[in-house]
């Protein structure tokens, strides 16, 4: 393997983990901009997607569904586990973050642990404590060039996060309710003496978001091929610091923040000992907070959030 | 009236409490991950106990045998906590844990208190060279292991060239250590890198990438099964070239199932027990009691574990630590993993073959001691 060839591997490797990163991100980074709370159990919403998609997969898959209609599976599994996720998503506002909204920000941000255990551990008892096989429908094929080679699935995966990511930017800015979003942001007060219904642009916001990581969740599943009831932890706590590398509250932040802490675990156990790989993502963490505390793409003033 | 009622009341809870204390318990406490990433190897080791409990039936002298489950998770601090849960539980004897990250810590507390501890699991040397009389264990050790892995490599394989990767554990990393100073001790397998992941994760293709450049003849996976699992489907998505190589701890029927046709060909190395009458009973048993598709690699030291400790206390005639480990070292005991006979230190004398995975079975492929094929 040429050494061109090898960073252009690892080029895609990171590119790949990035946007998985940047697709739960999101999540945290929407709920965060418009109830300034970070939402704790974003990653066990995330593990539930990928739940729902390898059971709606395996029964296509049982039913000779996935090798006749392919990329209707697809739409089937995306759709399915996203909309289950966004129902959930809006359920546990309603239940854990609703009637809290006035009280201190450290009573919600409890509540929010509270349901992340209570959702993490109620996957436990439906979907047992083992891994669970994911169908590998993309097989392992793949495109080889210049001597990298990517698969079929990450492919997939790779343009379908990008679309989803553009979906959103679109969304927020072209749309009267991402303008809702937007202004609920700024300032909650004026946006209802406008007659924005605020209630239900939180609502929104809590479908978006986790959607978002059921998409991210599905993805998982189909390339790293098992899921268990406690994989969000890890992917929570890089997607977290991708929210925050990127400034929380902002989404092109989230996007730039997860391809960041992507490069840098993927490039570092690249070039570097691979032994010190999380230690650098969080210590590059650290130095940017230091040095610009709002993040990357954060401004100080609530403006610019959403 | 009321206070004769009170008198009644007394006597009656004092009595119950006598008839509560007459019922002779023996427990049986056990350590395994029952969360986290390995809790499905955890729970494989409490069902085999509990599958021996059942299948003993009655132990003379007692009126009842009580399994008291603990919760290792394969962290050090964790595991001293339950075995410390466990001793003021009462308990007679602790079968666990799982990880040697753990049972090493939970030695120190149950070895205090003079528990007689079997590990059905915990592979890594020094938990036995501490002159820890109480202490006992099913597996081969990895010492043993790294150099049938390396005999494997030099006489069978034929290797000139090895990487490693392992995940920073007392169990992986002391395995990986064994296998480096068993292959400069001959020289005949160079290592040429030796790469680390983090516990717990799933992208692997950074240094799965790293590999590929480098393209050894064998790549060494020292790893638990679910980074096991994913890492081979990565690999094989890559289209690496070399030839994988892993262990005791990604041996188990999950790694066949998760890792698919992915799984095809990698060796791995486990101890080899011989097919009896009970073996098959104890399948079957165990598949009925757990409704399970397959029984887990541990299942089976951990049964052992569970039958060997209710014999020896009813030979014994009790649970005094002292009496009991001279019993258990004293004597041969039948096993679904062979028969145990323990030496001076606790450990078995029993050794890992090398298996191969062919159409989602794992087969016996070599056997180091005589260098045959199986």
């Amino acid at each position: 393997m040429e050494w061109s060839a090898f960073f252009l591997q690892q080029i895609i490797n990171a590119i790949f983990l990035g946007s998985i990163y940047s697709l739960i991100a999101l999540g945290y980074t929407m709920v965060y901009g418009i109830i300034e709370l970070i939402n704790f159990a974003h990653g066990e919403l995330f593990t539930a997607g990928a739940f729902i998609g390898v059971i709606v997969l395996t029964a296509l898959q049982q039913a000779g569904f996935v090798e006749t209609h392919f990329i209707l599976t697809m739409i089937i599994v995306f759709v399915l586990s996203m909309a289950y996720v966004a129902v959930l998503g809006v359920a546990v506002e309603h239940v854990a973050y609703r009637p809290l909204r006035t009280s201190s920000r450290l009573s919600a941000l409890l509540s929010a642990l509270g349901m992340s255990i209570f959702l993490s551990n109620g996957m436990m008892l439906s979907q047992g404590v083992s891994d669970r096989p994911y169908p590998q429908v993309f097989g392992l094929e793949g495109i080889e060039f210049m001597g990298a080679r990517i698969s079929n699935g990450q492919i997939f995966i790779i343009l379908l996060s990008f679309a989803l990511m553009i979906g959103l930017q679109l969304f927020v800015h072209r749309t009267r309710l991402g303008k809702a979003m937007r202004a609920t942001a700024q300032n909650k007060t004026m946006a209802r003496i406008l007659g924005i219904d605020i209630d239900q642009t939180i609502r929104i916001t809590f479908m978006i978001g986790p959607a978002l990581g059921a998409a991210a969740g599905v993805m998982v599943g189909l390339q790293y091929g098992a899921v268990r009831f406690d994989m969000g932890f890890i992917f929570m706590i890089k997607a977290f610091a991708a929210a925050i590398l990127g400034g929380i509250g902002s989404i092109p932040g989230a996007v730039l923040g997860g391809m960041i802490i992507g490069t840098i675990e993927v490039m570092w156990a690249a070039f570097l000992p691979s032994a010190w790989k999380d230690v650098t993502t969080f210590t590059v963490l650290i130095l940017v907070l230091y040095l610009k505390p709002a993040g990357l793409l954060g401004e100080s003033d609530a403006e610019a959030r959403v | 009236m009321k206070r004769v009622g009170i008198v009644f009341l007394c006597v009656a809870l004092i009595l119950g409490f006598q008839g509560f204390a007459m019922a002779k318990t023996l427990k049986i406490g056990t350590l395994s991950p029952l969360t986290g990433p390995y809790a499905q190897d955890g729970t494989d080791i409490l069902q085999g106990v509990k599958t021996a409990v059942a299948v003993y039936g009655p132990v003379k002298g007692y009126d009842s045998v009580e399994v008291i489950p603990g919760d290792s998770a394969c962290d050090g601090g964790k595991a001293t906590m339950a075995a410390n849960k466990l001793i003021n539980s009462g308990v007679n004897v602790v079968v666990g844990a799982y990880c040697s990250s753990a049972t090493e810590p939970a030695q120190i507390p149950l070895m205090e208190a003079k528990v007689v501890q079997i590990t059905p699991a915990s592979t890594n040397e020094r938990l036995t060279a501490k002159g820890y009389e109480y202490f006992f264990r099913m597996p081969p050790r990895d010492d043993v292991q790294a150099w049938s892995t390396v005999q494997f490599l030099e006489k069978k394989l034929k290797a000139k060239t090895m990487a490693l990767v392992d995940d920073k554990q007392t169990y992986t990393a002391g395995l990986t250590e064994n296998i480096t100073k068993f292959a400069k001790e001959k020289n005949l397998v160079k290592i040429v890198a030796h790469e680390y992941i983090t516990p717990g994760d799933s992208d692997f293709t950074a240094v799965l990438t790293k590999l590929k450049r480098i393209d050894p003849d064998v790549v060494y996976m020292g790893v638990y099964q679910p980074e096991g699992s994913k890492m081979i489907q990565q690999a094989r998505k890559l289209g690496m070239r070399s030839t994988f190589l892993s262990e005791d701890a990604v041996f188990h029927p999950k790694f066949l199932e998760v890792g698919g046709p992915s799984a095809e060909g990698v060796y791995l190395t486990f101890a080899q027990a011989p097919d009896t009458p009970e073996r098959r009973d104890f399948i079957k048993t165990y598949k009925q009691m757990w409704n399970a598709k397959a029984v887990g690699s541990y299942a089976y030291y951990a049964y052992d574990a569970g039958m060997m400790a209710l014999a020896a206390i009813v030979k014994a005639g009790t649970t005094d630590a002292d009496s009991l480990q001279k019993v258990i070292r004293g004597n041969t005991w039948p096993g679904v993993s062979g028969d145990i006979s323990f030496d001076a230190k606790g450990d078995r004398k029993i050794a890992h073959i090398v298996w191969v995975v062919k159409d989602g079975q794992f087969v016996p492929f070599w056997d180091p001691l005589t260098g045959k094929d199986l």
